[in-house]
């Protein structure tokens, strides 16, 4: 924000951005919940490993698409439906993406065959792929992509931190 | 053609937006450099054609603008900072970020004139080559500004002015573009990615395909030059050469793969490897390899993540806190340097952090806490020495008050910490320390 302010020559550079970078969102989002699922009795008891990893996933992939603006994208609007749909009723997601996957090859049908493999593939992988086209897609993929790259990077810093 | 007359003001408008952008470049560095990183793709927003360009011209200088660009930097040194004992990671960074500045520099210009040299190539039917690279390249870069400012709500003189000077670059494009048009409509809608994030307008007009009377409000209003002008790079270069078909399925088809076209080619800069693949059906299979190994490390690092033992937990709170006050943040490098020589440096440790479990004078950290950090300083010696030696500098003055909690803590410790003869020789300090005491 704020790109024009007072003349002022090389000033020291302020240590807080004002805007932060995508990296800094992700990290900031991650952390905080990151910390959340570390402290929270319930899952350091009774829960395992496997239990706690899944809550940090799903923590890195709602902080992902939180920190691009939640609804701004459409791949972070999919995968923030599927997120809290997840976290109300686990047991309808399967049959309705199973649904979703099916319609989608019938529809689909009629284009080249590599092209038809490949982009229905990049659709079940990209969040909310399924009601896009194939220029869209495209799109939504570079920026989902980048935002998973940074993702990843972030929580490698972390990991590599814990790990020693 | 009227290019003679209109080139010398389109080049003095652009040479004012040079300068104002440079200037503005050595105000706001910091920031400036990360607003620009994200109106440059390289954030957020993939408002990245000129990424794009860069890859193609400067790969270097975006590469010194991926790894140290801006806020990026600053966060990954504040991530890092505490990670490595190295107390020249901030000097290191800082000359980073001057070269980040220069490559962004580099890469604003030059990344422009690399994404439109074919076009201008097109337009030296009439005009000399070097004006019209220069014209073409600020003309590239200031629609993505535009749109990143109009978006945001920041009303400012830049965006008159880029508007202004856009509407007379379409003017004179309009004139030009009765004779080249088709060759420069392919160059023309790669240049058009950019305005990713108006790409919305821009679809919308280019179904009613109406927005001729447009043009001619195009200067007054900054909002409505920023909607006019991309849609009118859009209409216009919609034609068919001869002999293609000229019905308007097939047109809208012929730009659809064109766009296709265009963001395989985005990605293909984003995915690594993916540079040597020709044709799309192999690209999109790296795409979906690169996007699925993306999700299998995120599954896997949140394994990782998990796994880790989490009664450090308290220490990544203290620590992110902590990195969010930017005095502390300030202060981590003589923190760092302390670390470094170990054992002198575990003299201010336990008996600090001692009193700060016991004392309470943190609000966060109860006394238990403090204790069962101690259980795990074994493992964590790096992390809770930063948060003590933190401490330290907060609290040095009432270090010395609470003779007993030190006793009963210098039990503790030298009960919990035979591996560890550093922690040992700290707690025979404080045992001398609680002798001169008593």
């Amino acid at each position: 924000m704020a790109p024009e302010d007072p003349v002022t020559v090389s000033p020291p550079p302020p240590p807080p951005p004002p805007t932060p970078s995508l990296k800094t969102k992700i990290a900031r989002r991650f952390v905080k919940s990151l910390a959340e699922v570390w402290t929270s009795r319930k899952l350091a008891t009774e829960g395992g490993v496997r239990k706690r990893a899944r809550r940090i996933k799903i923590a890195a992939y709602s902080s992902m698409a939180r920190a691009v603006g939640g609804s701004r994208r459409a791949w972070s609007r999919a995968l923030l439906a599927k997120l809290q749909g997840r976290a109300k009723r686990r047991c309808h997601l399967r049959s309705q993406r199973c649904l979703g996957l099916k319609r989608k090859r019938a529809g689909s049908r009629n284009m080249v065959r590599n092209e038809v493999s490949g982009s229905d593939k990049l659709r079940r992988l990209v969040p909310g792929g399924k009601a896009m086209d194939l220029c869209n897609l495209l799109e939504e993929t570079s920026h989902f992509v980048q935002c998973l790259a940074t993702q990843v990077k972030v929580m490698q810093s972390i990991a590599d931190r814990y790990s020693v | 053609m009227n290019t003679p007359l209109s080139l010398p003001e389109m080049l003095h408008c652009e040479e004012t937006m040079v300068l104002e952008r440079q200037r503005a470049r050595m105000k706001w560095q910091p920031d400036q450099l990360q607003l620009h990183v994200q109106s440059e793709g390289q954030g957020c927003y993939f408002g990245g054609g000129s990424e794009l360009n860069g890859t193609f011209s400067l790969g270097q200088s975006i590469e010194s603008l991926m790894d140290c660009g801006g806020a990026e930097a600053v966060f990954a040194e504040v991530l890092n900072h505490p990670i490595k004992p190295d107390p020249g990671v901030e000097s290191g960074w800082l000359s980073g970020f001057d070269l980040s500045g220069l490559g962004y520099g580099a890469c604003g210009f030059g990344g422009g004139s690399g994404l439109e040299v074919n076009f201008a190539i097109n337009r030296t039917l009439s005009c000399p080559p070097a004006v019209a690279v220069a014209a073409a390249a600020v003309s590239a870069a200031t629609p993505a500004v535009t749109a990143e400012k109009a978006q945001e709500s920041v009303v400012s003189e830049k965006i008159s002015q880029a508007g202004r000077e856009n509407s007379k670059k379409r003017k004179v494009d309009k004139v030009h573009n009765a004779k080249i048009e088709d060759e420069s409509r392919d160059k023309r809608i790669k240049g058009c990615p950019e305005e990713v994030e108006s790409k919305i307008t821009e679809q919308s007009n280019n179904k009613t395909n109406n927005n001729n009377n447009k043009e001619a409000s195009a200067g007054s209003s900054k909002e409505n030059s920023k909607v006019s002008d991309v849609p009118k790079l859009d209409y216009i270069h919609v034609r068919a050469r001869r002999g293609q078909a000229t019905d308007s399925h097939s047109l809208a088809e012929r730009v659809r793969r064109e766009k296709i076209s265009e963001r395989m080619k985005f990605l293909q800069d984003l995915v690594p490897g993916c540079n040597k693949i020709t044709g799309k059906a192999g690209m999109l299979d790296e795409i979906i390899n690169y996007v699925q190994s993306l999700q299998r490390q995120v599954e896997f690092l949140s394994m990782k993540l998990a796994a880790v033992n989490p009664r450090l937990d308290l220490d990544l709170d203290n620590i992110f806190a902590k990195e969010m006050i930017p005095a502390c943040t300030a202060s981590f490098p003589t923190i760092d340097m302390l670390s470094d020589m170990a054992n002198p440096a575990y003299l201010p440790f336990s008996p600090t952090q001692t009193v700060v479990s016991c004392s309470g004078m943190e609000t966060g950290i109860n006394p238990d806490l403090g204790l069962r950090r101690t259980i795990s300083a074994p493992l964590s010696i790096p992390n809770a020495f930063v948060n003590s030696s933190c401490f330290t500098q907060l609290q040095q003055p009432s270090t010395w008050d609470l003779g007993l909690q030190n006793l009963y803590n210098m039990e503790f410790h030298q009960g919990k910490t035979m591996a560890f003869p550093s922690q040992q020789f700290a707690g025979s300090v404080e045992g001398s320390n609680l002798k001169t005491e008593m």
